[in-house]
Order: structure tokens, then sequence, then C-alpha cells
């Protein structure tokens, strides 16, 4: 059990369900949970009479887990999990899940995120007040307080050490449309060209609109149960392989004074060791992407190429279907839909099922997935995912 | 561009809302000190404020100033009014202070945007803007001529 290893492969994800995107569901947060997860146990082959486990994160923005609970009917729960938290914490609640499963606690765990992130909650925006954050105080005043903007901030920095240009970033979007247009679920399916992106206006330098994702309304739920049992229903199953926690700068605390390092640099080790498997084995990238230079961010921090050397990584194609190390092949919150982060995990699901259809990566075993790594929130989430042999 | 919030009929900019630990770093801003809490067991500098070190672990520690000189970590400019009583394009900067290399200070800045880059030397000014109570002062940063002593306080919109 040293090193968590008895988390090796000891889950699996046996359902995975979404709401349509849109950019006003009409319904509510409890809602989208209930349909997400309906949709999650119909695909497994399950109904909520199996469920005894509830997790989900948010940030001041969705409806409670143990609400959602009780909706689902269910009188004896055995694990539940309110995760405060946005992207960074989204792959946490699986790994939650899994060690749960692992452990005997529970034995089917639904875990979702459901979010009206453009109707209801723009995240910093209009319709409520600033998260719980006590650091808040110290940027609203400058008139600092929204993702794009955080994100910029990290995006200067990288841009300067290493020599980046706002073609670096380009890639990243045109990529990512590209895989979209394979996707009928996406919600920006015409192709991007590069001169698409850089006539696309700022939004605050040095992000422009195609940097950003989409805001999207969306709910998304996976069925977290033990191995065996997940033989036994619908879909192929499939195993996490490892899970990681892992800290984060907070932008302006102390202890992390390099913007241009995410701490993935610290939590891919640990989790790669966890599952056995090092960068070359991973067949599929579902990289966390709430702004592109994210994208490039985490490609040099997980291991796939040196630090410095990202735009010629993605410059040489590296990322797209068929190559090396197809990324993001949903289309990633910048075209398939903003559900923070567990769209991603849903789409390394379906690449391990082998039900990817256009976009299928062909024999792919291994997929990493991961969380926001680590700005802003101050922590980080990951899962490597394995298709059951 | 700092001074917006104080013009007549402009809307009012957001103001900080200091928790337990940070009153008294907003209050030496208000008397136009720039202080940090040091440890006094390891002398390490620590931000935001907080009751302990995370790098000895000691309870014990002094507000101690600060030179107010620092470089630009990184910076942005704004091309979307993000909060009301702000006009884009405006700046923010985060400034790494001399003192220690990983204290972030995020703050506007005073002159040309054109003028920003990663690594450029920066010294502090104070700005005095109008809360719903009481004056409160922020954090601004300018350009640091070459060679100059460190900044004694003036006044961010005094220039």
């Amino acid at each position: 059990m040293s090193g968590g290893s008895g988390l090796r492969d000891a889950a699996a994800i046996a359902g995975v369900g979404y709401t349509e995107y849109s950019k006003n569901s009409g319904v509510s947060t409890l809602a989208l949970a209930l349909r997400a997860i309906s949709a999650a146990l119909d695909d497994a082959g399950l109904t909520i009479a199996d469920v005894d486990g509830v997790a989900c994160h948010k940030v001041g923005d969705s409806v409670q887990a143990a609400v959602v609970a009780q909706a689902l009917g269910i009188r004896d729960l055995h694990f539940y999990l309110d995760q405060f938290g946005g992207g960074s914490a989204s792959h946490s609640i699986v790994g939650a899940a899994a060690m749960a499963v692992a452990t005997g606690v529970a034995d089917c765990v639904v875990c979702w995120r459901a979010i009206n992130a453009r109707s209801e909650f723009r995240m910093g925006g209009t319709g409520r007040p600033p998260p719980d954050v006590l650091e808040f105080q110290y940027q609203v005043p400058y008139g600092l307080a929204t993702p794009p903007q955080q994100f910029a901030l990290m995006a200067r920095a990288y841009m300067d050490r290493y020599g980046l240009v706002a073609e670096d970033f380009g890639r990243i979007a045109i990529n990512q449309r590209a895989n979209a247009v394979l996707n009928e679920r996406a919600m920006m399916r015409t192709p991007l060209t590069m001169d698409d992106y850089l006539s696309s206006r700022w939004i605050v330098e040095p992000l422009r609109l195609f940097d950003c994702c989409l805001e999207t309304d969306v709910g998304i739920a996976v069925v977290v149960t033990t191995p065996e049992r997940a033989r036994d229903l619908r879909q192929v199953p499939v195993t996490i392989s490892g899970a990681v926690w892992g800290s984060g700068h907070t932008l302006i605390s102390n202890h992390r004074g390099d913007l241009t390092m995410s701490p993935a640099v610290d939590t891919s080790r640990r989790l790669f060791a966890l599952a056995g498997v090092g960068p070359d084995d991973i067949d599929v990238a579902e990289l966390y992407d709430a702004f592109t230079p994210l994208v490039l961010l985490q490609i040099e921090d997980y291991g796939f190429c040196p630090k410095g050397e990202v735009a010629a990584f993605v410059a040489d194609g590296n990322i797209a279907l068929g190559e090396r190390l197809p990324v993001n092949t949903h289309g990633g919150h910048l075209s398939e839909g903003y559900a923070h982060g567990l769209n991603h995990l849903a789409e390394a699901v379906s690449q391990l099922r082998g039900t990817a259809g256009p976009r299928q990566v062909e024999g792919a075993e291994v997929a990493l997935s991961t969380g926001q790594p680590g700005y802003v929130a101050g922590n980080t989430s990951a899962l490597v995912l394995r298709r059951a042999s | 561009m700092t001074g917006a919030a104080t013009d007549a009929g402009a809307p009012a900019r957001p103001v900080p809302y200091p928790d337990r630990d940070s009153a008294p770093w907003w209050a030496a801003l208000a008397r136009h000190e720039l202080v940090l809490q040091r440890c006094d067991d390891c002398g390490a500098w620590r931000w935001p404020a907080r009751v302990l070190c995370g790098r000895c672990g000691s309870l014990r520690w002094q507000w101690t100033p600060l030179s107010g000189r620092g470089t630009l970590a990184s910076w942005i400019v704004n091309h979307h009014a993000f909060l009301p009583g702000f006009e884009s394009p405006y700046a923010v900067v985060l400034v790494r202070l001399d003192e220690q290399d990983d204290l972030l200070l995020p703050g506007s800045f005073v002159g040309a945007l054109e003028g920003l880059r990663t690594g450029m030397a920066v010294r502090a000014v104070f700005d005095d803007v109008r809360g719903a109570d009481e004056p409160i002062t922020l954090l601004a940063w300018e350009r640091a001529p070459d060679g100059a002593a460190p900044n004694e306080g003036e006044d961010a919109r005094g220039r």
C-alpha cells in the first residue's frame, strides 16, 4: 500500500451521463444534476436503488450533495462529499469516490458537476458576490476579480520566460476546434483559422477571445463502483489507475514564486508512480483548458516534453488526432463546452471504451485527465485511467 | 487612472473588506506605511497576513517596513470593464518584492501602459481612494527611475 498503490485499478467508472450543453438550460442545477446522474446510471445499466454515495464540487453555485442524495431516494447514504472548488478540484471528487469504493466504505458513488455557468452564475461575473476566498480582498480593489485576468497574469509570465508568442496559444485553440468539429455534442463546430484567432478581440492582454473557454450550462455525472461489479455491467469498464491531489499557487501568496511552473511538476510524478505508468504510456490526454496557455503548461509539467520546448512540440503537430499525444479530443472547454473539468474525464472514458466515433484515438488504453493545474485556487487534482483488460 | 474612483459621479470602485488577520495591513497602508509580517525566529517574510510562519512554524512576528521596491513578475492590460469603477484599458501588475523572491503583490500601475514589461523595476506609491465609511489606501506601482532612492510615500494622484 506504500505510496497509495492500493488505489491502483481498485475502482472503475461504469457509467457516464450528460445533459445537453446550452447557454440557458432553463432549469435548476438540481435538475441538471439529477438528469446527468440518471443518464449515467442508464449508461451503466444501474438504477437509483444501486447508489450509496454522492460527490460533487462547486463554488457556491450549485445544489448540495445531500439534497441530491435525498432526491435520489437514498435512505442509507454511505459516502458524501461537497467539495468546495472549481476546475482545480474537479478530478478530486472522483479520486475520493475511488478511495471510498476501494476501501469498502461505499459500493456505488455518483460524482457530478452541475452548473448554469452562462445563465445563472458566471465565473467572477454577475449574479453572485465574489467567492468566499480571503485573498480576494487583495485583488478585487485593483479591478482584478475574474479567471481570465488571473490566468492572464500566469500567461504573461510564462510567455516572457520562454519566449512564447500568440501563435503558440492559437495552435491550442485551433487544434481543439478541429476536434470539436468531429464531436456532435460540442457547442463550437466551425473550423478556426490562425487568422480568426489572431483577429479575435482582446479580453485581457495577453488573452484574446479564443484563448478563453466558453461559458455554458450543463450537468455531467460519472458512476464509480468496484471493478468486479463494473465487469458485469453494460459498458467496458475503465479503471482509475491513479488519482492525485496537489497544492497550488494562489497567485499572490508566497512559497511558490515561479508562476511559470505549476504544481503538476510534483503531482504528475506522484500520479504516474501510483498508476505504474509514465508520460510515454499515455495514449490520450484531456488537459484542463479554461485558457489556452494552461494546455501548453501542462504538456510540459506532466512531462510530455521538456520545459521550454512545448511551442515546438505543438507546432510539430504532436497534439493532433492520430499523432503522438492527442490532446482534448472533445474540443475541451474552449470548444465543446465548459463543465469545469468533468467533461474531460467523460471524454477520456469514451476514448478508452472505444466509443468516440470519428475522433476515436485508435487503440487507446491509458488516458490522463486533469483538473486545473493549481493556479488561483491553491490546489489541483488529476486521474490516470485505463481500459480494463 | 488609479484615481478614477474619486472623480465626482464615477461609479464606486470595490473596496477591500479586511479580515481579522489583514486589518493591520490595511491600517498601515492608510497611514502610507508599507509593511509585511516578518518572522521573529527565522526572518522569513510572509504574505498575505496569517499568524504562523509557513517556513519554521513560529507564531511570533512583527509588522516590518519594506523598501517599497520590486520588479514586475507579471502584468495584464484589461480590455473589458470587469468591475464597476474601472475604465478599460487598465493595467494590473504583480510585483515581486526585492525583499524575498516569493512575495508577489498585486496592484495598479501609474504611468504609460506601453512601458510595461516583465522584470521592470518598480516602486510603490500610495493611492488614496474614497471608501464607504472612511478613507482607504490602495497600493499602486510606478516605474522606478534608474538609481532612484526608495520612495518616501508620495501620493499616487499627486503627480
